[in-house]
């Protein structure tokens, strides 16, 4: 149980980890974009019988979702903000199931990056900083954060063999009542009657200039070609690549499993720590009890659907973002649920690895 | 009074260990076959939405709970598909069941209770039919893996599925009830939470039971017995965790809230290496490519 999903050397993942698969011809390419394509049409349509179903016209609800992203300002500002924690989270998972360490823990990552950035950024005699050394200042510790509570994952399959997805998702719980306390009383607002932190007041990030984007889109956008980079050409990516195509590999070159294990995690955690901060920093302005709204769970379906690839999860996540901003303003308007987006783009997820299994059972014919 | 207060968090700890530990039997019977069912959490939580909105209608926690074992079976049969049959990732395939069936359950309740509308509170079973349901799976599984026929060759499916397949047995097949099966058992672990300690469905309501319940099967070393004492272990945890919320001591009350978490994990690190585990686990069977 211990790796399950990383010692199957004899029997490769479906097309899943696309691309390095282990034909990455021409028709891998297609599936990679046909499949992810398809699925999505397919959970359209099913979200689209879903509304008829409930007796709203499914072609309006669409027609509401495309304007409220696309038309006027405020649509493709908020999809922007919306996007920018899944894709920092989405990033690090890209990484990590490319190595096949399948984590799930980015909530509770998010989370205690969220708790340490503010509880530094709120501290005394820190606070009273000038803005831009108090938010570089604030993320660094969230991205250390982040990794530190994705490293103990990381370490207790290592060292152990715990396996990583039910131990990364045990620590999500653990970070939610660590939540509670710091802003019950750990890093409490005195001055508030209701469990909050401190206002983040200087540390808050600003905004983009001539949008309601704030800044944390930017440091996103910027970490996409540097996450592609370092997975195209850099030796860590390869190794990680590596170690998804064959950890035996690794192993008989001398290069340890564990540490790829180790680096996977501490990226991924560091990237989800980020993210917590940057919406802290930039859209909720100070930590709250209700910190935890689940883009942790969000950005698996992003990383699979943008088939592990960065430029491909900036893409998966606009659009998840641009879903959510559409069907909030559904709700509104049409009243239609706005729950339904999560049904969309789980079956999304559903589609795709199924899509995937089944091109490569039809590229292997058997 | 400090006596009764035991008797009532032991009593607690029996009806919340209840859910976890059919669930765990759910996940201990599909891996033994070779078949990792990580959308264990989605089926609970399936189980336990589709037995409290059968218990709302019918007025019976018993319609509950046998809805949440139709709609767990059903489940089952569909992982089953997806990942025996047409070969996908079992981690990943289970994964993007947990989040569906997360995202279902949220908007089918939503259809059903817009936002501040209260759902009512439903019937709820006693202790001891549910102690009687479990402690009569339990039994079921043991004599089924150590007594017959057919358990043996499904544990031989897990462990080698070509040996098995060269004796005749139907690998596919075998794991194919196996996840039915499992998912049946998930489905009636989530209904016995919403039927039974609870009365109520809310949003996740399950809150990681199912991936408790798959660290515990590791930590019992895929043992029916042994995932039931594990799982009354995270009940005592849970329930004490409800118990000492209330009164007040030095400790900061969400230590206990993460009580019953870090005890899991701290059984999943204890056991990880010691366990046995089916030597085919999450490994398609395709037959004639070994």
């Amino acid at each position: 149980m211990s790796t399950v999903a990383a010692e199957q050397p004899s029997t490769p993942p479906g097309g899943f980890i696309a691309g390095v698969g282990r034909r990455a011809t021409s028709g891998g390419v297609v599936s990679q974009i046909v499949v992810p394509i398809a699925a999505v049409v397919a959970a359209l349509v099913v979200g689209g019988v879903l509304i008829a179903l409930d007796g709203t016209n499914a072609f309006s609800a669409y027609r509401e979702v495309l304007r409220a992203v696309f038309v006027g300002k405020r649509g493709l500002s908020d999809t922007a903000t919306a996007a920018t924690p899944l894709i920092l989270v989405g990033l690090g998972y890209s990484i990590a199931y490319r190595a096949r360490v399948f984590t799930i823990g980015g909530e509770g990552q998010y989370l205690i990056g969220a708790i340490a950035g503010t509880a530094w950024v709120t501290a005394g005699g820190i606070r009273t900083w000038p803005g831009f050394p108090l938010v570089v200042t604030g993320l660094i510790v969230a991205a250390l954060a982040g990794a530190a509570w994705s490293g103990v994952a990381g370490w207790l399959e290592t060292r152990f063999g715990a396996n990583i997805v039910i131990s990364s998702l045990m620590l999500v719980y653990v970070a939610g009542s660590v939540l509670q306390w710091a802003v019950r009383t750990g890093i409490r607002d005195p001055d508030s009657f209701v469990p909050n932190s401190r206002p983040l007041l200087a540390a808050e990030l600003p905004r983009l200039p001539g949008t309601s984007t704030h800044a944390g889109f930017a440091i996103a956008m910027f970490l996409v070609p540097i996450a592609a980079v370092f997975m195209a050409r850099h030796r860590g990516g390869f190794r990680v690549m590596a170690t998804g195509f064959n950890p035996n590999a690794l192993d008989a070159n001398e290069i340890s499993k564990k540490k790829i294990v180790l680096l996977v995690m501490v990226i991924a955690g560091a990237l989800a720590g980020l993210a917590g901060m940057v919406e802290t920093a930039g859209s909720t302005g100070r930590l709250g009890a209700a910190a935890s709204v689940g883009f942790g769970f969000e950005a698996i379906i992003v990383a699979m659907v943008g088939r592990l690839h960065p430029i491909g999860v900036a893409i998966a996540a606009l659009g998840l973002a641009g879903l959510t901003i559409g069907f909030e303003s559904t709700q509104r308007v049409l009243d239609v649920p706005s729950t339904l987006v999560g049904v969309i783009t789980a079956l999304i997820v559903v589609f795709v690895v199924i899509g995937d299994a089944l091109a490569n059972r039809g590229r292997e014919g058997r | 009074m400090d006596v009764l207060l035991k008797i009532a968090t032991l009593e607690a700890a029996i009806r919340l260990s209840i859910p976890v530990a059919l669930a765990a039997l759910g996940a201990l019977i599909s891996e033994r076959t070779g078949v990792l069912n990580l959308g264990l959490e989605g089926m609970m939580l399936s189980g336990a939405f589709a037995g409290y909105m059968a218990n709302e209608v019918t007025g019976s926690p018993w319609v509950g709970l046998l809805a949440g074992i139709v709609v767990g079976c059903g489940f089952g049969a569909l992982l089953a598909l997806a990942v025996v049959t047409i070969r996908a990732n079992q981690v990943v395939t289970g994964i993007a069941f947990t989040l569906l069936a997360s995202s279902g359950t949220t908007y089918l309740f939503q259809l059903k209770y817009s936002i501040g509308q209260k759902p009512p509170r439903v019937d709820r079973l006693g202790m001891p039919p549910l102690v009687a349901m479990t402690l009569v799976c339990v039994f079921a599984l043991w004599f089924l893996f150590q007594r017959t026929t057919i358990g043996l060759a499904m544990a031989a499916t897990g462990e080698s599925p070509e040996a098995a397949d060269a004796l005749g047995y139907r690998v596919v097949r075998l794991r194919w009830i196996a996840a039915t099966i499992g998912g049946g058992l998930a489905g009636l672990g989530g209904a016995a939470l919403t039927c039974g300690p609870l009365g109520l469905f809310i949003r996740d309501v399950t809150a990681g039971r199912g991936w408790v319940a798959l660290a515990l099967v590791v930590f019992a070393g895929w043992r029916p017995g042994m995932a039931v004492a594990g799982a009354f272990l995270f009940g005592l945890c849970d329930a004490s965790q409800l118990r000492l919320q209330g009164t007040k001591t030095d400790i900061p009350y969400e230590v206990f809230l993460a009580l019953p978490y870090l005890v899991t994990l701290a059984a999943l690190v204890l056991r990880a290496r010691a366990s046995k585990t089916p030597g085919a686990l999450a490994v398609p069977f395709v037959r004639g490519v070994h």
